[in-house]
């Protein structure tokens, strides 16, 4: 049922304008990019982008699968009963000035209005589909293709995601800001998002779950076929009828939406970059059982790998041939973390490997990196490379990087990013 | 708002599977003394009532009474100190690790169980976790095993393991009651007692809604 929402034929965008600046504007050029077969709808204008413009939907002769709508919310009704009457097959509403403005009931009236028909809105960005270069949206522009799908209740956060991936070496393959949910909730999405073949795992921003009961029921279910990463801010809401026990009392300034998230499986990060970070992890990576190896250079390296692993309760399993984290010591050349990595990959209760390399005097970055790509595409386990240092380590990163080996620089992030790759705790 | 009384909050309770033991209400002395006779002493005798809330707080509560003419004389201060009860409740002073469990509706998830460990470890460091309900018996172990001084309910200071098993049958007992009564808006089990072989539910408040 989402298809067309997607994966349009043909689009009307109600609202479009040709004044610089503007959502009206912003949608329309996006929307020019795409191949799909555009109509502009605007009651006042004869042409935008030189293009015929129509006074209304109704009047447009072809089938419409898709209508965004941008038009001051006061019309916004009026608007999704000529779509409903049109028989569009999806709706995206723009517009604000609906619940999220104390204006509950203009927003009951368009979700009557459009019971029967996939809502997405209203008070959001829009969407944007890889696939088919479909930016349906007032985002700047199309990320890259990739695996990741993003979902956002905040349509600010995704422009900032976008432009922070453009140097990144991950890509997006849907990205949804559902707004108001007052159609299509965020399960639903997850529910289309389990199909999707272009997504392997899906990175969400949340202030509010709308439904929470279908949530844990439908992410206790996709959880287990696609990584689900949350970032979740606010705080949790309970009756105040409850405050007379302990538990009312203590639910309400607590973690109910952790709780929930780990009864979902569905994994919780802290801030946008570790939302993104681990999202790019799991789209290189397969997760993977509990018990990693470290690989260093560098004595001091190791020992903090090892104090943030322990804090996070990962297992770092002595090896059969040698000590766990192993120090190939300052003067080893690329052959020795072969050796040791080999070592360490082939060993059953090690499931993950953490190659720290800090920059010697006789340190072969380079061949460091190649030795990296190599065995890990023999043995199939995740690798987490951190390159400590910056200029010197330059050409390594990128050798690992253009063959989906995450490097993470800072040991402490690079440790709990394997954490949430590992789901046996 | 109101508090569930006692024989109600029991009959409630006894639905499923969630047993009071060694704990009776009575409103006058020869009962509340023939009750402790066959329980056995120590005991302990609370003001059962609903406008008290918290028992503790109000000198409702006395612990450790050791034979029967103690109990007579705290029987007669606590009569003439709370004229408003429902009655006295006597009950076996067990022993063992102290824990906390309960109920409460959440807006967006619905009813939810809480567990924790007791005294200071729920009132100041807020140790506790969360499960939405259904729980199933994984969901059950795994919020025991959640809380940061778990090492507490396992061998500890001499102590041995509490059992596990059926404190995780009192969490799945009481997500059957809080998805089935609709009119239980929040339930505290505070102290629960645990031992290596058992579980006693010291006290217990149930708050139901108001029309109910």
């Amino acid at each position: 049922m989402l298809n067309y929402i997607f994966n349009p034929k043909t689009i009307a965008f109600i609202g479009a304008s040709e004044e610089p600046k503007t959502v009206g504007s912003g949608i329309a050029l996006n929307l020019l990019q795409s191949k799909k077969k555009i109509f502009f709808v605007n009651i006042k204008s004869k042409k935008i982008f030189k293009r015929k413009t129509y006074k209304s939907i109704l009047d447009i002769k072809e089938k419409v699968d898709l209508a965004i709508i941008a038009v001051p919310c006061a019309v916004v009704n009026k608007v999704a009963t000529e779509c409903a009457l049109k028989k569009v097959k999806g709706v995206i509403v723009i517009s604000a000035g609906f619940s999220e403005n104390n204006n509950k009931e203009r927003e009951n009236e368009l979700k009557e209005i459009l019971k029967d028909i996939p809502l997405v809105g209203p008070n959001c960005l829009g969407i944007l589909n890889t696939k088919n270069n479909l930016n349906a949206s007032f985002a700047p522009f199309i990320p890259k293709k990739g695996n990741i799908a993003f979902l956002s209740q905040s349509g600010a956060i995704i422009d900032s995601v976008i432009d922070i991936a453009r140097t990144e070496n991950y890509g997006f393959s849907k990205i949804v800001s559902f707004g108001n949910e007052a159609g299509l909730d965020l399960s639903d999405y997850l529910d289309y998002l389990v199909k999707d073949k272009e997504t392997k795992v899906i990175a969400i921003y949340i202030e509010g779950i709308k439904d929470g009961r279908k949530f844990l029921e439908v992410a206790s279910k996709v959880s287990k076929i696609k990584p689900i990463i949350v970032l979740k801010s606010g705080k949790t809401e309970l009756g105040k009828s409850a405050a007379l026990t302990h538990t009312g009392s203590l639910a309400g300034d607590s973690k109910i939406y952790s709780s929930v998230f780990k009864q979902a499986g569905v994994i919780e990060v802290d801030s946008i970059e570790e939302l993104l970070l681990t999202a790019k992890t799991f789209s290189f990576n397969e997760p993977c059982l509990n018990g990693v190896g470290i690989v260093t250079n560098g004595g001091g390296f190791g020992v903090l790998a090892v104090d943030y692993f322990d804090a996070l309760k990962i297992k770092v399993p002595k090896l059969n041939e040698g000590k766990n984290p192993f120090d190939v010591l300052g003067d080893a050349l690329a052959d020795k973390y072969e050796i040791v990595m080999e070592a360490m990959l082939r060993q059953k209760d090690i499931h993950c490997l953490l190659v720290i390399q800090g920059l010697q005097i006789m340190t072969e970055p380079e061949k460091t990196a190649k030795i990296i790509v190599k065995l890990q595409k023999k043995y199939g386990k995740p690798i987490i490379a951190s390159f400590v240092g910056g200029e010197s380590f330059k050409k390594a990163v990128s050798i690992v990087e253009k063959n989906k080996i995450v490097n993470i620089t800072e040991i402490k992030k690079a440790v709990k990013v394997i954490r949430y790759l590992t789901y046996e705790k | 708002m109101n508090l569930l009384n006692f024989k109600d909050s029991q009959e409630l309770f006894k639905k499923y599977n969630i047993i009071i033991k060694d704990t009776d209400i009575f409103n006058d002395k020869e009962s509340v003394l023939k009750f402790a006779k066959k329980i056995g002493f120590p005991v302990i005798l609370k003001v059962f009532s609903d406008k008290i809330v918290h028992k503790t707080e109000k000198g409702a509560v006395i612990t450790n009474i050791n034979d029967v003419n103690e109990l007579a004389d705290v029987y007669d201060s606590l009569d003439k100190k709370f004229k408003d009860k429902e009655g006295m409740m006597v009950q076996k002073q067990f022993d063992g690790r102290e824990v906390v469990v309960g109920m409460a509706h959440d807006n967006t998830f619905g009813p939810i169980i809480m567990f924790g460990l007791g005294g200071i470890f729920v009132e100041i460091l807020k140790d506790v976790s969360f499960r939405v309900c259904p729980l199933n018996k994984k969901d059950a172990l795994e919020m025991i095993k959640e809380i940061k001084s778990f090492e507490v309910l396992t061998n500890f200071r001499g102590k041995k393991k509490v059992n596990l098993n059926k404190l995780a049958e009192l969490l799945l007992n009481l997500s059957k009651l809080a998805l089935k009564e609709k009119e239980v808006v929040s339930i505290d089990f505070n102290p629960v007692f645990l031992n290596e072989k058992e579980i006693n539910i010291a006290d217990f408040r149930i708050i139901i809604k108001k029309n109910a």
